[in-house]
């Protein structure tokens, strides 16, 4: 790529020279002694655009581009070819190649060796640049150049570099060409932590003479910068080159108001295409975008250039190999450590030397990155809006700082991660493209430059989930070109309603994303959308559901679901003060000892709620900073596959890595019992809760073993929290994990009414749904059987329910002015017969009639002979001694049999298999009350009755 | 460590230098600190851990000397104590201090009550490095009784006294089998430590590695002995016992150069899982550690408490804890878990009353100051510390039989089937169904007029029960035919529900 993009680059601004007005009203505009071949003003576009993705590391390279103007002016001070065009031109002919070759020239030192290298290319370069400032001084004599101020000094200096290179600049075409394949050439950085750059050799020399060299990088940049500003508000000179791009992609521009999607697209010398990585700019006006990008200076001398310099592996930080103590011959082999970074890992204080006074040290782009100054991303598609200006859409991606779990020990400094988070950028927020690699490419990429960046994983920006993007890489790409397939095929055809109303959704879209694009918006307004083209994840939603006032019975109902989290937890507020002590005493002292607490209690009386509650309070008090943080990691022991995986998620939950369960038990080993750390700075106390504790119980305990082992090690600050149903747990475990696990048990009871019927209240505090009678039954109903407060709970949002249902009925069957709205005494009574009736009841209150009678031809059966055993001969001749005193049919004996075995299925009798017939013995599965209670107020069989 | 060379040599000697030491002990290191304790209390707090090396020593000699009457003990040190001042328990850091002082993890630097054990065991080791010669050891009694804890300083004494004696120390393996993911990785673990550099070469397993290293005569450079202690040891029984028995067997080859030590709870694993070494005639040694004693238990506590320059606990309060202790397990983890909540049940009170004297001193300020003074001082001096009360209370926390409480809080059902449950096996039964049982409870149900719940909801509640550890629930597949036992005593059933009328009638 970098071999092509100078070539493209150099058709781009000869571009407009065919356009004839263009070149007149350039010729029209005063300032111009440029030739009239190269209009001035997308000429220096192009040239400042170009800079601005490639920031130049020559200073005065970077001058001569971006003060052309600035440039001829000096020119003519010198007289030498004052507005003489022509004659400019023609001497750039000859001397073109000259340029060319110094270019080879630099090239080979770069390329080479470099620590020798360099000296070789002073030898080549001193020459030029002596020379041309002595040919000018000799010349004019120019009392100018003794004047200069430190800002015009340089430049001054370029033209006369520029003038003795062959006046270039009549063409930037080519000073640009030059300065791109420097570009490719200097931004060339070995990985293996030897980054050569090639300094200034001209530079040298100069700032000898001049002695100002401390403040020459600062005025050409902020001239860089304001020009660049300026030339950002004019974007329709790109749009000719964007037209261009159009044919390459062979796609015609429609008419009329569409997008036009694009796979590459040149803008303003940068070439871009889809699946290519970009720097974005973070903010329009973000002081940290005012400074145009530097080449990089040394960490110690704060200087630009001067030979070799070299990467440190851990601060990033650029160092000469002159500078160091003691001075490096050459980049070593392998992994390098700057001397001040050894220092910090032995636990010293070390302060980078400071920048001399007056100068900011001038961060890279790559640093801004890292520091999340700027944002990189990579384009997944580019278009142009109707109003002509071009966008892309991007795929953000974060620094590990940046992710849920923070930056982990293993990230590597310029690692990356690619987010699901999409945005629509500008393309003027562009500043120049950067490399971002799988590890497989890193590895292999030595001498890609300073933009070069390791992505391993996907980070899921909703579920802070890792993937690793080798496994998903391969079906989503394929997934990509389909939907770009679709895309192109729907472009075709010019269904405009269709395409308009895409159109308008995705400009409105864009009018969101335009104001600012950050991350945040972009996450909030497109999250679950994806690739905008594609419409997913609308959702109508109805008038009428959003008009509907809610009635205080369906608040009822909203405020009584288990799911909905009460604001607070009545009745419980011994136990919740007894697990605040616990905890508080263990981990508010220094010390953290060690501790375990076993809770015990029937389902349904609070306790893993209480234990959430009790942790929550502590992390606001911990977010008040009241007491030291801590970590809390919560296990279902129900939600594990086995009882060794708990290791894994502890470990998980503890440093963000998942591995196999030997390898947790390990590490987790490692770090209770012999107090090693996990992670760095990773000695807060670790508070564990696991819920159903019972189920970690393997056949020879070990599991249960290990974690109620780890809280008696010293250094382990390690509490566990223990929550089952049964009470005696710890006895039923080996003795030796009993006397691990201490004597500290918290008992939950089961909710008496007075408490059940303080949790309804609380919940329906300010709903008036309820007769108070009603609540009272029903906790008193749900006391006396379980005290489960989930069931009480449900209980009362099944008779709201049913009255709801009943009210709703009343309205709509009988226009009735007065309708009852509360939950009554009944409707509780009938939410109870619901819950607590055994299911049973209700299969034979449902069954067919047959079974009805079948079934009431057994009660008769067993109230006539008092045995619970009969046989079907037996039964048969009862069915059809009741069948034919109350005028029914008798069905006849296989459909009798058949009735019999399919009440057999449903397990409402026990009977034999169907194939002994006569002699098949039949017994009801439950008891005969219940088989009375449910066929007595059946309508079809009001005589069923008399047998019960 | 010169005095445990010297006792090794000859304990006479070590007894009086014990002795002198002692002496000097007293006589040049009390004063000064009690002087400070008296001027700054916090400021001692801060200090005890420099003091603590000579403290604690003392006491160990002292054991040395007579280990046989602790009645002697108990005596001395009340009068040892009346030179200490009283804590004063609102003090954070001074709490602080207290709980980690009876903490399970801070391991005493000597272990009290188990000098006969971790003698034999160093005597056996020294043996063995000696005469360079393999051999096992296997360390058996109840959890609590200070097996690794032991172990731990046993190993440390016998790299000491290999290097005191010229010796080349052994190296150390220790682990706790119940943290290998496999039976088998200790045979890794131990190949690892004999070649740390080489990995695993190909085909044979590490145990056959281990068999042809141990089966040939090798370099002496390479011969170093090996002390391998194997915590927790009955996790490695599989089915098959094989690893076990290699374990165990590795002992018994020619050139073998390690010394197991195996640890575990039953007193019978060797007997039981390894019956051809005894054939083999290389049965491992076997060290008994018994539950400790009431004595015992209360000389550990005191000697823990030694580190802390103030008084703690009254002393009826450690022997009634020593004793609830010894009588139930004789697991030195209970009494100190005991004695940590005796600690915070005295915290809390004090806490409750400082609230409320908060309240009462605005309105008792007339009382002149002196007398307020006098006031404060006594009672602190004699609430401040852990009385006899404060640890019953931890006691029956931790050994109270909650059944009277947790049948008195079932709901009215549950009761209604314990109360069936009671009837039913009046007559001499061992257990039922829960299809009976149910019969049986339906019957109550309907004498008293209530309505009975149906038999899902019915064998729901046996599991509630069951959990709760008052019936015992059989395996069946068939909800209705699972056993029911009664796992509680009849009688604390009709005394828990005594009050109800219908009950008592039931029961009757």
């Amino acid at each position: 790529m970098p071999t092509e993009t100078p070539r493209k680059q150099f058709q781009s601004p000869k571009k407009p020279k065919q356009s004839p007005n263009n070149v007149k009203s350039q010729s029209s505009t005063p300032s111009i002694h440029l030739s009239p071949q190269t209009p001035q003003l997308p000429l220096r576009r192009s040239s400042r655009r170009s800079l601005q993705p490639f920031t130049s590391k020559t200073v005065d390279e970077m001058l001569d581009l971006s003060t052309p103007r600035k440039a001829l002016e000096d020119l003519d001070g010198i007289g030498k070819c004052s507005g003489n065009n022509r004659k400019e031109s023609s001497v750039r002919t000859p001397r073109a190649p000259k340029c060319k070759f110094n270019e080879e020239d630099r090239e080979i030192p770069e390329m080479g060796k470099v620590g020798e290298g360099n000296g070789v290319v002073e030898d080549a370069f001193c020459p030029v640049s002596p020379e041309a400032l002595e040919s000018k001084k000799t010349k004019k004599g120019l009392s100018e150049e003794g004047s200069v101020k430190m800002g015009k000094s340089p430049k001054c200096k370029l033209n006369e570099d520029l003038g003795k290179l062959g006046e270039g600049n009549g063409d930037v075409v080519l000073p640009e060409k030059r300065k791109k394949g420097l570009r490719n050439e200097e931004s060339v950085k070995t990985r293996k932590s030897l980054r050569c750059k090639l300094s200034e050799e001209r530079e040298i020399p100069d700032l000898g003479k001049l002695g100002e060299a401390t403040f020459f990088p600062v005025s050409p940049q902020a001239l860089e910068s304001k020009k660049r500003k300026k030339g950002e508000e004019k974007r329709a000179v790109t749009r000719a080159m964007a037209t261009r791009s159009l044919k390459k992609v062979n796609k015609e521009e429609k008419k009329g108001r569409k997008r036009v999607y694009y796979k590459k697209v040149v803008y303003d010398g940068g070439e871009f295409e889809v699946g290519d990585d970009v720097y974005v700019k973070r903010r329009e006006d973000a002081s940290s975008d005012d400074e145009v990008p530097e080449m990089e200076e040394c960490r110690v001398c704060f200087k630009v250039g001067r030979g070799v310099m070299i990467e440190c592996d851990d601060c990033l930080g650029g160092f000469h190999l002159k500078c160091l103590t003691p001075p490096l011959k050459e980049v070593p082999d392998g992994d390098w450590v700057c001397g001040f970074c050894q220092a910090r890992k032995l636990g010293k204080d070390v302060e980078f030397p400071k920048p001399p006074e007056g100068k900011k040290r001038v961060r890279t782009l790559r640093e801004k990155l890292l520091a999340s100054d700027l944002w990189a991303a990579r384009i997944e598609s580019l278009w142009k809006e109707v109003d002509g200006s071009y966008w892309l859409r991007g795929r953000w991606y974060i620094i590990p700082e940046e992710t849920a779990s923070g930056r982990q020990p293993h990230n590597l400094k310029r690692e990356l991660y690619r987010t699901n988070d999409f945005a629509d950028i500008e393309m003027e927020s562009i500043i120049r493209h950067c490399n971002v690699m799988s590890p497989k490419e890193y590895a292999k990429a030595n001498d890609q430059g300073d933009d070069v960046f390791l992505c391993e994983y996907e980070y899921d920006i909703q579920w802070h989930s890792f993937k690793r993007l080798a496994e998903i890489d391969n079906d989503e790409d394929g997934e990509c070109a389909n939907g770009d397939e679709d895309w192109n095929s729907c472009k075709e055809d010019d269904s405009d309603t269709d395409e308009d109303m895409e159109y308008e959704e995705e400009n409105e879209r864009n009018a969101h994303a335009r104001p600012s694009t950050t991350h945040q918006l972009a996450a909030n307004s497109r999250k679950g959308r994806f690739f905008g083209i594609q419409k997913v994840g609308t959702k109508m939603i109805p008038e009428h559901v959003r008009c509907h006032k809610q009635t205080e019975l369906e608040r009822a109902k909203a405020t009584l679901l288990l799911a909905t989290l009460p604001k607070s937890l009545p009745c419980r507020n011994k136990e919740m003060e007894e697990i605040t002590t616990f905890v508080k005493g263990a981990i508010c002292d220094d010390q953290c000892l060690g501790r375990c607490l076993y809770i015990h209690g029937v389902p349904g009386t609070g306790k893993t709620m209480s234990v959430l509650a009790v942790m929550r309070n502590i992390k606001s008090e911990v977010d008040a900073g009241s007491i030291r943080p801590y970590c809390f990691v919560e296990v279902n022991g129900l939600k594990l596959a086995a009882p060794e995986n708990i290791y894994t998620v502890i470990y998980e939950a503890l440093t963000g890595h998942r591995v196999s369960w030997k390898k947790a038990l390990q590490l987790l080993n490692e770090r209770f019992s012999d107090g090693k750390k996990i992670a760095k700075g990773d000695d807060r106390p670790c508070i564990l809760l696991i819920d159903e504790l019972d189920l970690l119980v393997t056949r020879n305990q070990s599991v249960l073993y290990n974690i109620l082992d780890w809280p008696t090690k010293p250094h382990s600050k390690l509490i566990v929290i223990g929550i089952a149903n049964t009470m005696d747990l710890p006895e039923k475990l080996l003795p030796r994990i009993s006397s691990r696990m201490g004597i500290q048990r918290l008992c939950f009871g089961p909710y008496n009414y007075q408490q059940l019927q303080e949790i309804i209240s609380s919940r329906l505090k300010g709903i008036d749904a309820f007769e108070k009678q009603a609540v009272e039954f029903a906790s008193r109903k749900v006391a006396a059987i379980s005290g489960d407060a989930r069931r009480a709970l449900e209980i009362c949002r099944r008779a709201a329910e049913i009255a709801d249902y009943n009210m709703k009925n009343q309205i709509s069957s009988v226009n009735s002015s007065r309708v009852k709205d509360v939950v009554t005494m009944a409707d509780v009574d009938a939410a109870i017969q619901e819950m607590f009736q055994a299911p049973h009841v209700q299969v034979m209150k449902s069954c067919s009639k047959l079974s009805k009678i079948f079934l009431t031809a057994m009660v008769y059966e067993l109230y006539k002979t008092g045995m619970g055993e009969t046989t079907f001969e037996k039964l048969a001749m009862t069915f059809s001694c009741l069948c034919t005193s109350n005028g029914e049919a008798f069905p006849g004996w296989d459909t009798l049999l058949k009735v019999g075995c399919k009440l057999g299925e449903c397990r409402i009798i026990l009977c034999e298999a169907g194939d002994r017939h006569m002699v098949q013995k039949l017994q009801l599965n439950f008891p005969s009350d219940d088989v009375a209670f449910a066929l007595k107020g059946s309508k079809d069989l009001p005589w069923l009755a008399k047998y019960l | 460590m010169p005095a445990i060379a010297d006792r090794s040599s000859s304990p006479f000697k070590a007894m009086l230098a014990a002795k002198s030491c002692e002496l000097a002990g007293s006589g040049g290191c009390r004063p000064p600190q009690k002087r400070r304790l008296r001027s700054d209390t916090a400021a001692a707090a801060k200090e005890s851990p420099v003091s603590t090396p000579m403290k604690l020593k003392s006491p160990r000699r002292r054991l040395d000397s007579s280990p046989s009457s602790p009645a002697n003990r108990v005596k001395k040190d009340p009068s040892e104590k009346t030179l200490k001042k009283c804590w004063n328990p609102r003090d954070v850091e001074q709490i602080r201090a207290v709980k980690e002082a009876v903490h399970v993890s801070t391991a005493p630097s000597t272990v009290v009550c188990r000098e006969d054990e971790q003698k034999r065991v160093l005597d056996f080791c020294k043996a063995c490095v000696q005469q360079e010669k393999a051999g096992s050891l296997y360390v058996c009694g109840c959890p609590g009784t200070g097996k690794s804890l032991s172990m731990e300083l046993v190993k440390q004494q016998v790299i000491d006294w290999a290097k005191m004696e010229g010796l080349q120390p052994p190296e150390v393996l220790a682990m706790n089998c119940t943290s290998l993911a496999n039976t088998s990785v200790i045979f890794s673990k131990i190949l690892g430590m004999h070649q740390p550099k080489k990995k695993s070469i190909g085909s044979a397993s590490p145990l056959q590695h281990l068999q042809n290293l141990y089966s040939n005569k090798q370099a002496q450079s390479s011969s170093k002995m090996m002390l391998i202690i194997a915590d927790e040891l009955d996790y490695l029984i599989t089915r098959d016992r094989a690893v076990l028995h290699d374990l165990f067997m590795l002992t018994t080859f020619p050139f073998s150069r390690c010394i197991l030590i195996g640890i575990a709870n039953s007193i019978d694993l060797a007997d039981r899982f390894l019956p051809r070494l005894q054939s083999l005639n290389c049965k491992p040694m076997v060290v008994t550690f018994r539950a400790y004693s009431k004595d015992q238990i209360l000389s550990i506590l005191q000697e823990r408490l030694l580190v802390l320059p103030y008084i703690v606990f009254h002393q009826q309060a450690l022997e009634l804890c020593a004793r609830k202790v010894a009588a139930a397990s004789g697991d030195m983890r209970k009494a100190l878990s005991v004695c940590r909540s005796a600690v915070e049940i005295l915290e809390a009170e004090l806490r409750e009353s400082a609230s409320n004297t908060g309240l009462t001193s605005a309105e008792g300020d007339f009382v002149s100051p002196q007398t307020a003074l006098a006031h404060e001082v006594f009672p602190s001096q004699e609430n401040n510390t852990v009385r006899i009360d404060h640890m019953a209370l931890a006691l029956s926390k931790t050994f109270r039989s909650p059944i009277v409480d947790t049948i008195q809080s079932l709901p009215q059902h549950q009761q209604i089937i314990l109360c069936s449950a009671v009837k039913y096996f009046r007559g001499g039964k061992k257990d039922t169904t829960v299809g009976e049982l149910n019969k049986s409870y339906i019957d109550i149900c309907k004498s008293a007029l209530i309505p009975p719940v149906g038999i899902l909801e019915f064998s729901s509640m046996c599991r509630v029960l069951n959990d709760q550890g008052l019936f015992k629930l059989g395996q069946s597949r068939d909800d209705k035919f699972k056993r029911v036992t009664l796992k509680v005593d009849e009688a604390d059933i009709s005394f828990a529900l005594q009050g109800v009328r219908l009950f008592r009638n039931c029961l009757q």
